[in-house]
């Protein structure tokens, strides 16, 4: 009869069971009005960059059909990110909205180099979403390996393993990628080290998260009879274990893409993610700090993307979260 | 008693990880390409004779694992070896430029936790009000803007535009009021304070921003409590309810918080002792690195790295200090 | 009679929720006289905790006491009035929120509850717990509630009271805890008590304990009580009298033998069925056919009457409330809200039994005679 009681005693509705389905999910996402927002955001800015993305990449693409084209010939508004124009073209380089000698045609005015910035500002969407999302991808696959495995073996194993994160967690982020990509690179510098640099240093956080899951869901009874029925380890960890602990990881790995982007950025600002002359926040947000003073706009507007963007994947993560995890209360 | 054994306790467990720490970067630092006196030389052309010497001289010619005994050897001895190119013990050069992070990641965090707190009650015993949308607003802002951004735009607002306060460097209160020119101890705390304000604000608004949530969350499920249920029922005042009751059970989760952060904040602290002009670790660092002077950049990592296990430390006996349960480690 | 400590009349408190607004509470009226213990009874979500927690107007949100008397050695806890526009307001001589806090809560009725591991802050002693509602209630000074607070504990029975005065609640057995609450209810002085399901986390042997100890200490210091509990044995061995709660409303009031002997309502009758005995067989204890309804969306007529094995078609109609329908040998009212009690003139003989009621009563087993006695 009677087990527990709270103060609600009486029984408030029919939620008996909470469906976990995709359709769910997707639904209780959409409904949420700032998690819609997040996936607005999100979704303008994959789509940017993979426009971005296919435009600079066209010659390759197409195999040499369209050398010197860029989309810039159909869509106006944007210039190439990194022509830098013949003196005297791109001389009106404060924006309209600071100075009455501002031109529509550099809406957000252009860089020290006389580069269109609005332009600079769209193409750099594409560096930091697909750093964002490979680095992160790195983060998640490889902490899925090391916290399945170390959850699931316990023991030895285990102790060892989380020993070790602890240990990469004792030293900050930022210190440990910018060392790791200044030694690795052997003192060159590049955007790539530093996703592989951010994304390995994640792998840990991931980890650990992913090892308690696993934990919890290892003592389940179909784990047990699986184990029973004499199923392979690595068949149970594959089969069972990871499906199940996926949808907590799943929100961890959105929202740690804006941390990815906000690192990145970090990184780029002190010079030792992407190099000039390829157009990225951080970088931008590097080069006009030399401009402080005298054109306030350059460190403006890098910063506003980075801000939007990241908050984006927040909002999403956050929907995603309350979407996937009933529990979970706000 | 029971905390000092507490005490030991934990600093017994760090000296693995600490180990680990110095291990990790000792094998980064030796991942570079080629040997590390070219390395270090930037490619320059030197005579090959020369490069054998300095080997020997530093013992970089010995295999690696010796090299790390020795390294370890001397960091126990609070030898961290000498700068290549600033030809000074790393050590001195680290003790002159701790203080000044110090200052900033305390005051960041104390400026994190004495905003967070109060906003995170209010919009946890207003929720769903709009002082509660407001806190949430506020929050996912300062967890999806970069701190070195917040820090310039504050510069470009009250030091460029307004010209309020001053937009770089640090005053140190530890130094004697006459090295500023202060007129008396009056006038060299209101310049501390004028010079810690805005990087003090850029690094702690990511704090600010965690600690706000995780306190609403914590308020909110400890004012559901059942022992808040029942001093309810005795007819404690809601007001002693809420400070007192509620409150220190939901700290706890606050604490960890601020001890696993502090890893953000010094990574933090690099970019904005940078963008602040602050002659701090994170700047050394960046100096090293800069000069690829390997020597100082494992001492500043392992010392960073110290500091966070240490900085764990403190918070877990804070927390053991607040819940009884940790140190009779008989929880149920 | 004297008058009662506390009397409540036509109590209603509602939960106004997305999915509907829950009737936690229906209309429900019982007394509590001096130095008793009444049982409040039913299954979880039948009210019970809701209706307890009405008394001292904790409920929380979205609940709201929407109707209903409540009074307590003659002042308004709660109470309504009709205002000349015709709308309800709070009666002036109803108890305001800082009265409550300050005359009523703790001094006057204290209450035990159900979870003894949760309901003491982990974080304080549990001396410090006990003595700072010890100081709230009784005006004493720090040094004289600590006093107090000691005294307490040696008299419900906890084994060297100084030292665990400064120990943690998680030092403390789960028993241990309930003495604690039991102590810190008794310290403040109040007249009523309730005690919310206090021993239902507790292991039989130490329920057995907790039960004494309440009959010894109610015994010594003449603390009425209302015992909210959903285990009809309990009731037998410390109520004097007993409301069994349904669905948010009280369907029997009785004295306790009365309850046992002269059973006068079938959802009590199911209730003691599924009693687990010594004489019976798992098999053969009769757990109550389904679920109970929703609070949302009670059934139309009498609401146990989707799983009463003597529903007729008059039970879908009328709706019963509680009716006198014998005297005790002392005096004392027996009610209950089932039609087929003559006092109903519901035509209830005449109409035609459920088809479910029908099958409800062939799967009845063979009862031992002599009754359904729990003790």
């Amino acid at each position: 009869m009677a087990v527990g009681e709270s103060q609600l005693e009486t029984d408030t509705g029919s939620r008996t069971e909470v469906d976990y389905g995709w359709r769910h999910t997707v639904s209780t996402v959409m409904g949420d009005t700032t998690a819609r927002w997040g996936f607005y955001i999100v979704a303008f800015v994959f789509l940017v960059s993979a426009y971005t993305m296919v435009d600079s990449n066209l010659a390759r693409l197409t195999f040499g059909a369209f050398e010197d084209f860029t989309f810039a010939e159909w869509l106006p508004i944007f210039d190439h990110p990194e022509r830098i124009p013949p003196p005297g073209e791109g001389e009106s380089n404060v924006p309209p909205a600071f100075h009455a000698e501002g031109s529509m045609a550099n809406p957000l005015g252009t860089d020290p180099a006389g580069r269109d910035y609005f332009t600079r500002i769209v193409y750099g969407a594409q560096v930091s979403v697909s750093v964002g999302v490979v680095s992160t991808l790195i983060g998640f696959v490889g902490g899925t390996i090391i916290g399945a495995v170390s959850g699931f073996y316990g023991g030895k194993v285990d102790d060892a393993l989380m020993r070790a994160v602890e240990t990469v967690y004792a030293i900050p982020p930022l210190i440990l990628i910018i060392v790791f990509t200044v030694f690795v690179s052997g003192g060159s510098p590049d955007i790539i080290y530093a996703v592989f640099g951010v994304g390995i240093a994640f792998i840990p956080v991931f980890a650990r998260i992913i090892r308690s899951e696993v934990l919890s869901v290892r003592e389940m009874d179909y784990i047990e009879a699986a184990r029973a029925s004499g199923v392979k380890n690595r068949d149970i960890i594959r089969r069972h274990v990871i499906p199940n602990s996926f949808a907590p990881v799943l929100v961890y790995a959105t929202l740690q893409i804006g941390v990815t982007i906000l690192i990145v950025a970090g990184l780029s600002f002190l010079g030792y993610g992407a190099q000039p002359p390829t157009p990225d926040w951080g970088q931008m947000l590097s080069v006009s700090h030399g401009y402080m003073h005298s054109n306030v706009w350059l460190s403006i507007w890098p910063g506003v993307a980075i801000l939007l963007t990241i908050m984006g994947f927040n909002l999403f993560g956050d929907g995603l979260q309350d979407a996937l995890d009933p529990r979970i209360d706000d | 008693m029971r905390l000092l054994r507490y005490t030991l306790y934990r600093l017994l467990q760090a000296i693995p990880v600490l180990i680990g720490v110095t291990l990790i970067t000792f094998v980064l630092a030796n991942l570079a390409p080629g040997d590390p006196v070219r390395f270090m030389l930037h490619g320059q052309e030197v005579d090959e004779e020369l490069i054998r010497t300095v080997e020997r001289r530093y013992g970089l010619d010995r295999p690696l694992h010796e090299r790390y005994l020795v390294y370890m050897g001397g960091v126990l001895q609070g030898d961290f070896g000498h700068s290549i190119h600033r030809n000074r013990p790393v050590l001195d050069l680290m003790l002159a430029r701790i203080g000044p992070t110090l200052l900033l990641v305390v005051s960041a965090y104390a400026f994190a936790l004495a905003t967070a707190i109060p906003l995170g009650i209010l919009a946890a015993k207003r929720r769903n009000q709009p002082e509660d949308h407001v806190s949430r607003i506020v929050a996912l802002v300062g967890v999806s803007t970069p701190s070195f951004w917040i820090g310039i735009m504050l510069i470009l607002l009250f030091a460029v535009t307004l010209g309020w306060l001053p937009s770089s460097g640090l005053v140190y209160p530890w130094w004697p009021p006459e090295t500023y020119g202060h007129s008396g101890y009056g006038e060299h705390a209101l310049e501390t304070v004028r010079h810690l304000l805005l990087p003090m604000i850029a690094l702690g608004t990511l704090q600010m921003a965690t600690l706000m949530r995780v306190e609403r969350t914590q308020m909110i499920n400890s004012l559901q409590g059942e022992y808040v249920k029942l001093a309810r029922a005795y007819g404690v005042p809601e007001r002693t309810i809420l400070r007192k009751h509620a409150f220190r059970a939901a700290q706890l989760p606050i604490i960890t918080i601020v001890g696993l952060n502090l890893s953000t904040a010094l990574g933090g602290a690099v970019l904005i002792e940078y963008v602040f002009n602050i002659n701090g670790m994170g700047r050394l660092f960046l100096e090293a690195i800069q000069q690829l002077d390997y020597q100082l950049i494992m001492g500043i990592t392992i010392v960073i790295g110290t500091m966070f296990v240490v900085g764990v430390i403190i918070t877990d006996i804070s927390y053991a200090y607040i819940d009884p349960r940790v140190t009779y480690g008989e929880e149920e | 009679m004297t008058d009662p400590l506390l009397r409540v009349e036509n109590l209603t408190t509602q939960f106004f929720t997305e999915a509907g607004t829950v009737r936690a509470v229906d209309s429900i009226s019982f007394e509590v006289h001096e130095g008793e213990i009444v049982g409040l009874v039913g299954e979880s979500g039948a009210g019970k905790s809701v209706a307890s927690m009405s008394l001292l107007r904790l409920v929380e949100s979205p609940g709201e006491i929407v109707a209903g008397e409540i009074t307590y050695k003659g002042r308004t806890i709660f109470g309504l009035e009709e205002t000349a526009d015709g709308s309800l307001s709070e009666r002036p001589e109803m108890l305001s929120e800082e009265e409550m806090r300050r005359e009523i809560r703790g001094n006057e009725i204290a209450v035990i509850f159900q979870d003894p591991m949760e309901s003491l802050n982990p974080v304080f002693t549990v001396g410090g717990q006990l003595r700072e509602f010890i100081e709230l209630n009784r005006g004493l000074s720090k040094r004289v509630a600590r006093e107090e607070a000691i005294r307490m504990l040696r008299e419900v029975g906890i084994p060297d009271p100084e030292g665990r005065y400064e120990e943690y609640p998680h030092q403390f057995s789960g028993g241990m805890r309930q003495r604690v609450l039991i102590a810190m209810a008794l310290a403040c002085e109040p007249s009523l008590i309730i005690a919310d399901e206090p021993t239902t986390a507790l292991d039989v042997t130490v329920e057995g304990q907790i039960l004494d100890l309440v009959d010894d200490l109610q015994e010594k210091y003449g603390t009425s009580f209302i015992w909210v509990t959903h285990d009809l044995g309990v009731v037998a061995e410390i109520c004097d009298r007993v409301n069994v709660m349904y669905l948010g409303e009280i369907v029997e009031q009785a004295p306790v033998d009365d309850l046992f002997y002269e059973t006068a309502h079938p959802y009590t009758e199911a209730l003691l069925e599924s009693m687990p005995r010594p004489d019976l067989t798992v098999e053969e204890i009769q757990s109550i056919r389904g679920v109970m309804p929703s609070a949302i969306a009670p059934p139309s007529g009498c609401r146990f009457h989707p799983r009463c094995r003597y529903a007729r078609e008059a039970c879908k109609r009328v709706h019963p409330d509680p009716r006198r329908v014998a005297t005790s040998a002392d005096g004392e009212t027996h009610r209950a809200a089932c039609l087929r009690h003559d006092v109903f003139e519901s035509g209830y003989e005449a109409s035609a039994p459920l088809e479910h009621a029908t099958a409800l009563s062939d799967r009845e087993v063979e009862r031992p005679p002599g009754g359904e006695g729990g003790e």
